[in-house]
């Protein structure tokens, strides 16, 4: 099995739901894209609807750095 | 929403738009890196500032090390020198030159030796010799040990006493005690009592690579040989020497045979390479306000004392030029020099491939100008930064995130919040009157009373345009925007037939003026012209002038609104850095949006000018001294008797800019406003709008985000059961964290956004 390499993993422990959908997020396999680059991460997702979503601490954190990062490429 | 397309890939190699050359006569300008007058003067190069430096804190040993790096017998040269350094020293053009010998002196006198690297330091492969004696032969037999050469001394004498004596006469007791223990201490191999024959310097060229002898010796054993000055180098005799005067002279002849030394025991030519040799010209800039003592300490019969010298070499200003960093917050910030700082922004916009680590600092400079008019041969730091960037997107490496905002703020202002419309009664007009984008958001009341005001008080019509002059497109370097933005206008103009602008903003007016055949006017000139109207007043207490970097170099400018404060009755105190030479706020070059630290900075060096109440005729200057916490006023609220009030946030400045088009058209043009309304509440917590505001989220952000909600009821109910939306709104994805009300509407409690895609992935 080849091991697959996430930047980032968030699990939503089950605090988190779906409004439209009414089922937890599950820990689920989601991609960061930007200037053409792709990064592969682990977030909470809507099982039934694929609602991908970034929490505010990631957003201003990991995200961020990595768009300045990229911005200066 | 207009959108600007984000670059698609970092992968782009193009060609690009600065020259090499251009960039390098730029860097040139400035003199940061030339050496003080001292050392320029010095033929032997020693760096005199840091050697005064070292002096003046008593560090006599670190002292003395600088000054063996062009004396290897330091009081031999302290006591002959004929120091064309005190001639050039700045100091002597308002008072005594320093007196830099007799700290020379006291230093050669009164400095411990270091001994440090003496003892380890591996010899050179390449053996010389040097025949003959006298100050010359002992100078390069001092000078190429210093170079770790193995060196042998083949002379009459019949010891090193005899020898030196025969070297520096003149030296008195206690001078000649130290100098004989220096030269004992020294590597250097003697062979006295020698009869200095041809056969003997025949013999002695066989087993040294490169053999140097005394000026004297040469001339008797090979009458009329001939040495090339520049090279102390008779080339027939293959004989290191030639003819010097006095002590000075034969230093510096020391100096130049020693090079050739290094070329020839390399087997190089000894013409090559040998770099810039003796005194030079220097252009460094020093601020003589700097000098405190012009007078020299006196100097006793046998020299300084130790206090004595550390008191003398207190006196030097340590010649530097700062004068731009001393101005200009940005500069400070990034502790470079222009010239250096430049070299690297230019280097920046030649990477294809890696990491652009200088594009903060490209960003971050507010193109002023004000560096060029403090710098004495006019470095011109705006003009590298703008070139940079305008490089950087011609070849498709220059970010979008550092200044989007500010592009579709003007994309907003030139769209959705434009208006252009002849006075009532007239199809084309004589005059249009042009306030500016930062004026319309931030002033709004002040604008339209300036607007009925020139209606009123002109004939033949005056029109109102709403929008942006393209000040922000030409900052952020997007060129081809900014020529977009300028066939707009002109397109706009034509249509009220080509009337005169009566612009409300230096930025605007210096803007315009790149429009060919356009008839430009600033208010502030208008108004000193027809006069002031009713309902104006000035402060009540004395006001510092704030000067727009808009307006430098624009003298006329900088007085007619000095001229309409007087007339308010305005008392203006004198600040340093007034007129040409003033600072930016920070708004300039969009440095506000790029680089909110140093753009604080910058607002910082303008306020701490004066403590009073700032009046200034930029808006984005009023609005930055307003938010930080400085009572600020442009010139139209005093000459309307309108005030803005506290500063407005990203989105007010928005809301701002469409209600004074609304109202105008209503009120003026009595036109249906097409005002959009929410049919739900909005509300917001505090910390929502404080957290939007720093996030540059606009209220339409947060209105996108939940109109999508509304439509598709996508949302995630976090632990605490508020719910999370979002939406990608161009660029950028927004994520708003809200609860619903009762009545239907909505409390918004946080907002974040970020700029990558995210998307779910099989597997
Ligand atoms: S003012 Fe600044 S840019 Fe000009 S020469 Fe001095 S250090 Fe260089
Ligand atoms: S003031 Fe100091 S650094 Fe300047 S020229 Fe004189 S000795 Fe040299
Ligand atoms: S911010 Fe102004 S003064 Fe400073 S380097 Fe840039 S153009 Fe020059
Ligand atoms: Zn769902």
């Amino acid at each position: 099995m080849a091991i697959e390499k996430n930047y980032y993993t968030i699990d939503p422990q089950g605090k988190l739901s779906c409004y439209k959908c009414g089922v937890p997020l599950v820990k689920g396999k989601a991609k960061f894209m930007y200037l053409d680059n792709g990064f592969p991460v682990e977030l909470p997702v809507c099982p039934v609807c694929g609602f991908v979503y970034v929490p505010e601490e990631l957003a201003l954190g990991k995200v961020a750095s990595v768009e300045r990062a990229l911005e200066d490429k | 929403m207009s959108q600007i397309q984000e670059r698609g890939s970092t992968h782009v190699y193009k060609v690009n738009k600065i020259s090499k050359e251009e960039m390098d006569s730029m860097v040139a300008r400035c003199v940061h890196e030339d050496p003080p007058f001292c050392s320029a003067a010095c033929p032997l190069k020693l760096d005199a500032r840091a050697f005064l430096e070292a002096a003046a804190a008593g560090n006599f040993k670190k002292a003395l090390l600088l000054y063996e790096k062009i004396a290897p017998f330091p009081l031999i040269l302290s006591a002959g020198c004929e120091a064309p350094c005190e001639k050039k020293c700045r100091l002597s053009e308002i008072g005594d030159g320093l007196a830099i010998r007799e700290v020379e002196r006291a230093v050669a006198r009164f400095g411990e030796q270091s001994r440090l690297g003496m003892v380890f330091r591996s010899k050179k492969r390449k053996s010389t010799a040097v025949l003959g004696s006298g100050l010359f032969a002992l100078l390069l037999a001092g000078e190429l040990e210093k170079k770790a050469y193995p060196v042998r001394v083949l002379c009459e004498e019949a010891d090193e006493e005899a020898y030196l004596r025969a070297a520096a006469p003149f030296l008195d007791g206690e001078a000649f005690r130290l100098e004989l223990k220096r030269l004992r201490g020294k590597d250097i191999q003697f062979e006295f009592g020698c009869a200095l024959t041809p056969e003997l310097l025949e013999e002695t060229r066989g087993s040294a690579d490169v053999l140097c002898a005394s000026w004297e010796l040469t001339q008797q054993l090979f009458p009329g040989a001939q040495s090339v000055p520049e090279l102390v180098y008779c080339e027939a005799e293959r004989l290191v020497s030639g003819p010097s005067e006095g002590v000075m002279g034969a230093a510096f002849a020391v100096k130049k045979a020693a090079l050739t030394v290094d070329r020839l025991a390399q087997n190089l030519d000894p013409r090559n390479t040998r770099g810039q040799e003796g005194a030079v010209d220097s252009k460094l800039y020093t601020d003589l306000a700097e000098a405190k003592e012009l007078r020299r300490v006196p100097v006793g019969e046998s020299g300084y004392s130790r206090e004595e010298a550390i008191r003398e070499a207190g006196r030097c200003i340590r010649c530097h030029c700062e004068e731009c960093l001393k101005s200009c917050a940005y500069l400070k910030h990034y502790k470079k020099h222009p010239g250096l700082l430049a070299k690297e922004i230019y280097n920046n916009t030649q990477i294809i491939m890696g990491d652009h680590q200088l594009n903060k600092p490209m960003n971050a400079c507010s193109l002023c100008g004000q560096c060029t008019v403090v710098c004495p041969n006019g470095f011109d730091m705006a003009r590298v930064c703008h070139l940079a960037r305008q490089n950087m997107v011609s070849t498709d490496k220059m970010p979008l995130a550092p200044h989007e905002f500010a592009l579709l703020d003007m994309l907003f202002s030139n769209g959705e919040a434009f208006l252009c419309r002849p006075q009532p009664g007239y199809e084309t007009c004589r005059y249009v009157f042009f306030p500016g984008c930062q004026a319309a958001a931030i002033a709004p009341a002040t604008v339209k009373a300036a607007y009925l005001d020139l209606c009123a008080r002109f004939e033949g019509g005056v029109a109102l345009m709403l929008g942006c002059c393209g000040a922000i497109c030409d900052w952020a370097g997007r060129y081809e925007m900014e020529a977009q933005t300028r066939d707009f206008l002109d397109r706009e103009l034509a249509k009220l037939g080509d009337p005169t602008v009566i612009a409300g903003c230096p930025t605007c007016l210096k803007e315009l003026s790149g429009h060919e055949g356009l008839k430009l006017r600033g208010i502030w000139d208008v108004l000193l012209e027809i006069g002031l109207p009713a309902g104006g007043h000035g402060l009540d207490r004395p006001a510092a002038m704030h000067d727009a970097c808009g307006a430098r170099g624009d003298a006329k400018t900088q007085e007619a609104v000095r001229e309409l404060a007087r007339r308010l009755g305005c008392e203006l105190s004198e600040t340093p850095y007034e007129g040409d030479r003033a600072p930016c706020c920070g708004y300039g070059g969009l440095t506000a949006y790029a680089n909110r630290e140093v753009a604080a900075e910058m607002t910082d060096k303008c306020l701490e000018r004066s403590d009073a109440p700032y009046i200034s005729y930029c808006m984005a200057c009023r609005d930055r001294f307003a938010r930080q916490g400085r009572e600020s006023r442009h010139i139209l609220e005093l000459v309307y008797g309108t005030d803005a009030g506290a500063p407005p946030d990203i989105s007010e400045k928005r809301r701002n800019r469409l209600t004074l088009k609304n109202e105008v058209l209503q009120e003026i043009w009595l036109e249906e406003a097409m005002e959009k309304k929410l049919d739900y509440p909005l509300r917001w917590t505090d910390e929502a709008r404080r957290m939007m505001d720093d996030r540059m989220i606009l209220v339409e952000d947060v209105i996108a985000v939940l109109e999508d909600f509304r439509e598709s009821g996508e949302a995630i109910r976090d632990e605490d059961g508020l719910l999370v939306a979002r939406r990608r709104v161009g660029n950028a994805t927004f994520w708003v964290k809200f609860s619903p009300e009762d009545d239907g509407g909505f409390l918004v409690r946080r907002a974040w956004s970020h700029r990558m895609r995210v998307e779910k992935r099989e597997g």
